[in-house]
């Protein structure tokens, strides 16, 4: 049943073309990048005073806030990058700093440029 | 190679199914409808006996990415980039959201526990294209075969998360 889509992926990946397999540091180095991207998106957005949780009620707050969505952004830019197998110096390390405080910049300076939260009793319910 | 297709499929099901309904019912989608749209599919499926909170439920899975969409997604990306692509389906998941006029704290939380599921399940020879039928299997029981008996299952679920809608 799969054969068709296994040997699409196969040969797109022999190819290249997806990057699958690519990455050419070690899965510590992986692990470790990963962790100073979130903490370090964490801590940048802390210091430009980005509250560290949204406010309440928590589950329907469009609010940014340090833990949500700044760690998201940082290891879903990271995740773009190292399947590219552009880890820059360090097994990444220095990309994931990098990220990490252009994430915390972004939640800070641009997010609600680009995502505004929707304008109440326009589209949105309640 | 890994396991039987057809048990894998119906294992990823199973996975897929308590995945989305578990996260989706946690961030409270029974509660309350995100959008007009969701609001209409929810009082239409009441109207048919069906349970409001289900019905939201329902509505707010097709008006907005939610954990559904997520778990979707990170298998597709697991499937082509491995677990930095269940990363990235998170991220793309997070940017739909907002452009739904929603959150996104359910579609960005499943799509990061099913990459994590589906990187446990992998030992026992799931591999993410079960996954991806099996998802698919997930959202047609619960809107595609007979939306007022799923509605009332969800809302008993929602019942049990203290998350039923309080109209």
């Amino acid at each position: 049943m799969f054969e068709l889509v296994h040997i699409t992926i196969n040969s797109a990946a022999q190819a290249n073309v997806f990057g699958l397999a690519n990455i050419t540091i070690s899965y510590f180095d992986i692990i470790l990048a990963y962790l100073v991207a979130i903490i370090v998106s964490i801590l940048i957005a802390l210091i430009l005073r980005v509250p560290l949780l949204p406010g309440k009620p928590m589950r329907y707050s469009f609010d940014v806030s340090a833990v949500y969505p700044t760690p998201i952004i940082a290891i879903g830019i990271f995740s773009l990058f190292l399947v590219l197998n552009y880890t820059f110096m360090y097994n990444g390390l220095v990309l994931a700093v990098i990220i990490g405080v252009c994430s915390g910049l972004f939640v800070k300076y641009l997010f609600n440029y680009i995502f505004p939260s929707p304008i109440e009793g326009d589209d949105g319910d309640e | 190679m890994g396991m039987n297709e057809i048990i894998g499929i119906i294992f990823a099901t199973v996975i897929c199914w308590l995945n989305f309904v578990i996260v989706d019912t946690y961030f409270g989608l029974p509660e309350q409808p995100g959008v007009k749209g969701a609001r209409i599919i929810g009082e239409s499926i009441k109207k048919r006996n069906g349970d409001i909170a289900g019905g939201f439920f329902q509505g707010n899975i097709l008006c907005s990415p939610d954990a559904s969409a997520g778990t979707l997604m990170a298998s597709i990306g697991y499937l082509l980039l491995g677990i930095p692509g269940g990363i990235l389906a998170a991220f793309l998941v997070f940017i739909g959201n907002r452009l739904c006029a929603d959150p996104g704290y359910a579609g960005t939380t499943g799509a990061l526990t099913a990459t994590i599921l589906i990187f446990i399940f992998s030992f026992i020879g799931l591999t993410p294209e079960m996954f991806i039928v099996g998802m698919v299997i997930a959202i047609l029981t619960i809107q595609g075969i007979d939306q007022v008996r799923a509605s009332i299952i969800l809302g008993k679920i929602a019942d049990k998360f203290n998350r039923h809608a309080k109209e």
